[in-house]
């Protein structure tokens, strides 16, 4: 597969508080098979996986395939200092904002990441998939579905409960947000508020990412 | 190293002392702090040992290791030490990352405290 073989290049980030599970979230989605990259200097992680996106138009017709290219940014830890660099919001297309639904002060803060995304993402109104984490420890929850999805409808965002360790709703939580940003695209004529670097349609891959590609598996 | 100047030593013997009692128990801290001492933790002010302790003690993560890639020292004109260590950290299973912190340290009755802390990630924004 070379590189460039791809129509879109989509980046994602996950964020939410210390220990809510982002990194096991991402490696449960990329089937623990990814090109793990670690920037220092940055303090990202990131994870690509190809998917082949098909649009579910209501007419039914169906066009190919888009082939996309995603990468998944993860923290490398450095919100345990209090020192998330919110450059890279800006540089990120969709957000999965996970909390632990073992851990209520991880609930409660996702208004203050719900906040800091309005202020540093590409636009007041990303596109954003709140997930509450680790449902398969039913006996530890802290936090009740009903609470968790009020939130989610105040924000106008999709609501979903994932475990990323026996993997329940991770792949559907990616996917409702690999869609959001499809569907907004497709309404985009003009696709120039797109923030730089984020969404490349045919474009080559950084020189610093192109290298290991080759265990990247599609995953239609 | 019997030629380096006394504040040098007591510089290195400080910073070996800090990061050894952080890495094995940061509540102990408080030993070498007192209720003056000021702490930016990521741009993030604590004053007094007390706060401060407790700002070190509720870092949400259990293990945490400190490698010293270099360190300097300078006398200050009121006897104190100003000293600056870079290095880099693991914490539990993130991947390693870069820090930087400076501190001031100051003899009092015969003991030398640190004064001054001030810590920061090596990241830096890109866009």
């Amino acid at each position: 597969m070379s590189d460039g073989d791809y129509d879109y290049l989509i980046k994602f980030l996950a964020l939410g508080d210390s220990g809510v599970g982002k990194t096991s979230f991402l490696y449960q989605y990329t089937d623990g098979k990814f090109n793990s990259k670690f920037i220092t200097t940055v303090g990202i992680d990131f994870r690509e996986k190809r998917v082949v996106y098909k649009s579910r138009d209501a007419d039914g017709s169906s066009g190919r395939g888009q082939k996309i290219h995603m990468q998944l940014w993860d923290t490398a830890g450095q919100e345990r200092f209090r020192s998330l660099t919110t450059a890279f919001f800006r540089d990120a297309m969709g957000f999965l904002l996970l909390f632990d639904l073992t851990n209520e002060q991880s609930f409660l803060n996702v208004r203050n990441w719900m906040s800091q995304l309005q202020i540093h993402a590409y636009c007041e109104n990303p596109d954003i998939v709140l997930c509450g984490n680790k449902c398969d420890l039913s006996d530890q929850r802290a936090v009740r579905e009903e609470e968790a999805r009020e939130l989610a409808e105040k924000y106008g965002v999709p609501y979903f409960e994932t475990s990323a360790a026996n993997g329940d709703n991770v792949n559907q939580a990616v996917d409702v947000l690999l869609d959001l940003i499809m569907k907004r695209m497709e309404r985009c004529v003009d696709k120039s508020w797109i923030p730089d670097g984020t969404v490349r349609t045919n474009g080559p891959l950084h020189s610093d990412l192109s290298e290991n590609s080759e265990g990247n598996k599609c995953a239609c | 190293m019997v030629d380096q100047p006394l504040w040098e030593q007591i510089g290195f013997s400080f910073v070996q002392h800090y990061y050894k009692m952080f890495d094995s128990d940061r509540t102990q801290l408080g030993s070498i702090y007192i209720d003056q001492s000021c702490l930016t933790w990521e741009g993030q002010q604590f004053e007094g040992k007390r706060a401060i302790v407790e700002k070190l003690s509720s870092l949400p993560f259990a293990k945490i290791a400190h490698s010293i890639t270099t360190q300097d020292h300078q006398p200050t004109p009121d006897y104190c030490i100003l000293s600056m260590v870079i290095g880099q950290l693991k914490v539990d299973d993130d991947p390693i990352m870069g820090f930087h912190q400076s501190f001031i340290l100051k003899n009092i009755q015969d003991a030398w405290v640190c004064t001054n802390d001030m810590f920061r990630l090596a990241i830096h924004n890109f866009v």
